[in-house]
């Protein structure tokens, strides 16, 4: 490119300037959040907060392990988020084979279809319909409830997800291992699950965030507190009168802790896939 | 070749034969794999969206049963005549179009920048991710935090700097309570726009650039002229899109202010939650949101049309 070392300098700083400014708008939040967890209530209570902390302490950490309902939020959160990544996963694998496989089927076309319209219906629209529902059901503050709703509302994305990695999959191996004699969900279990691996682990870190950060409907349909997922759980820490930031601060830490290593091990494929899945122009 | 010549009449027959069964099998297969999403989709999705319209026009209660029966337009009538709907829709535009717009602005400038040819791009593009990542209900109550009028960062960084004479109650007052919650909504809703744009600008032939530079193009002209027409696309959708999740996001306006002071940030979601858990009005809740439906609806309607309309010039 036709630049003067001058410009090209300057264009460099620029570009850096810019990304620290980003990066420190970005973390700060985050940073502030870590570091009043670590500090005792005195220095949290200050007129003059800084990030320095005189005397760090996990006592709040301790006190929301133990004196608080945190842990039994914790993993209820655990197991919708992991039940509905793996029912999701099941029905989208078998949806995502046929879709890749054998698109040109009515049926096919059909159910694609309707997963792209679902796909553009707000989750808040089905509200009340979805809280009545349940009630008929029996569900209200059941784990069912939720893996319910939240596979509903993955299958379409996963399955589009899916279906963009079977579709790497060259098809000559589906006939070869067809006139070998190999049934259909023999072909899905030796050859296309192994090949697709990577992609389906990307794709199930992505399902169990989105399980695991879900707020709505978790505040609406559990309303047993021994039931009651993490997102909507942290809200007892804001008091109605007075909040206990230190506890809040800390709770926080820990139910962003699982959210953060699934993120920083598969950020490559999550960023892939999204770009992939999420916004074709 | 030669083979298939000399293959006898019935024979044919019987491979034709194989043939449809092989079709018939592929199909009900592929029935039966479809079925659980299908199923799904309808009891959750389709079931529920029915639903929605036809309890608009019925009288409904979660906790009487007796209120039932068709009652027309009377929902409609309930919603329109209530005077905090023309606020909350006031509310709900200003919310999304301040939303969208800043994230655009940051999304684009940091994808830029990461664009670039320079060192550590997987770890800035990271750090910028964050956001994204923590679950909303935490960013909304750490945000509540650092905004805390007492002994809060914010404030204590406006006031030592100068900007401010005393620390302000941002999420407490009534004319700052939207506009904080929007700052805090485009801080976790950017990266979004961040990688999509990263994405489309990486994808832009270097030697166009290069072409262009040679004619005596310098960078801002290039960017007018080759990167943004490339972005076109992208752009397009990444806003209808986030039209639509912002205009109808409740979990921000829930947690860090529930609606409040006196409103002052009532969205449409906010109100359907209103009015159906806290008024139990299952067929007013029912007509505003069979009225958002009609929004969305057409928001994808015009995105449709737009992008069909670009690829025909």
């Amino acid at each position: 490119m036709v630049e003067t070392p001058r410009t090209r300098t300057l264009r460099a700083v620029l570009t850096y300037a810019a990304l620290v400014a980003f990066s420190v708008y970005c973390i700060f939040p985050f940073a502030w959040m870590v570091d009043t967890a670590l500090k005792p209530t005195a220095e949290i209570m200050s007129k003059d907060p800084t990030f320095w902390i005189s005397s760090p302490t996990l006592a709040n950490f301790a006190a929301v392990l133990v004196d608080s309902p945190f842990l039994v939020y914790f993993s209820n959160s655990l197991i919708v988020a992991t039940a509905s990544t793996i029912v999701t996963l099941i029905v989208s694998i078998f949806a995502g084979y046929v879709l890749s496989s054998w698109g040109r089927l009515p049926l096919a076309q059909i159910v694609g279809g309707a997963m792209v319209i679902s796909q553009t219906i707000p989750g808040v629209l089905l509200l009340v319909p979805l809280y009545t529902l349940m009630q008929k059901l029996g569900l209200l503050s059941t784990y069912s409830a939720l893996i319910l709703v939240y596979c509903t509302f993955m299958i379409p994305l996963v399955t589009f997800m899916l279906k963009g990695f079977f579709d790497g999959i060259p098809h000559e191996l589906e006939e070869a291992a067809e006139i070998d004699g190999c049934s259909t969900l023999g072909y899905i279990w030796r050859i296309l699950l192994p090949l697709s691996a990577p992609g389906i682990l990307a794709t199930c870190v992505f399902a169990f965030i989105a399980a695991w950060n879900e707020f709505m409907f978790g505040y609406v349909l559990m309303n047993d507190d021994t039931r009651r997922t993490l997102t909507p759980g942290i809200m007892i820490f804001k008091g109605t009168h007075q909040t206990d930031w230190g506890h809040l601060t800390a709770a926080s830490v820990l139910a962003v802790v699982p959210v953060a290593i699934a993120f920083v091990y598969l950020q490559k494929f999550l960023v892939e896939g999204l770009t992939a899945g999420a916004v074709k122009g | 070749m030669a083979a298939i010549d000399t293959v006898s009449a019935p024979d044919r027959m019987t491979e034709k034969r194989f043939a449809a069964r092989r079709t018939a099998r592929i199909r009900r297969t592929a029935a039966l794999f479809l079925l659980p999403a299908a199923l799904l989709l309808a009891l959750l999705v389709a079931y529920p969206l029915a639903n929605v319209i036809y309890k608009s026009f019925n009288a409904a209660s979660l906790v009487d049963p007796t209120r039932v029966g068709f009652i027309g337009l009377d929902n409609y009538r309930t919603i329109l005549e209530d005077e905090n709907f023309l606020p909350t829709l006031w509310n709900t535009f200003v919310w999304t179009a301040l939303s969208v717009a800043g994230e655009y602005a940051l999304g684009l400038a940091s994808a830029v920048a990461l664009a670039q040819p320079i060192k550590g791009r997987a770890f800035f593009r990271g750090v910028i991710l964050i956001p994204w990542i923590i679950p909303i209900a935490i960013a909304g109550l750490n945000w509540i935090w650092l905004l805390n009028p007492d002994y809060g960062l914010i404030n204590s960084w406006l006031v030592k700097s100068g900007l401010m004479q005393q620390p302000h109650d941002w999420l407490g007052a009534i004319n700052t309570a939207l506009l904080s919650v929007t700052f805090v909504n485009i801080w976790r809703s950017f990266p979004f726009y961040t990688i999509s744009l990263l994405a489309a600008l990486q994808a832009v032939p270097a030697d166009l650039h290069e072409a262009a530079a040679l004619d005596g193009a310098g960078p801002i002209r290039r960017f007018w002229v080759i990167t943004l027409p490339h972005l076109k696309a992208v752009s397009l959708t990444l806003i209808f899109i986030h039209i639509v999740w912002t205009a109808i996001n409740f979990d921000f306006i829930w947690v860090m202010t529930a609606g409040g002071p006196l409103n002052a940030s009532e969205t449409v979601p906010v109100m359907i939650y209103k009015y159906a858990m806290q008024d139990y009005d299952v067929g007013a809740a029912s007509a505003l949101a069979a009225m958002a439906t009609g929004f969305v609806a057409t928001v994808f309607f015009v995105h449709r049309y737009a992008l069909a309309r670009r690829k025909d010039s």
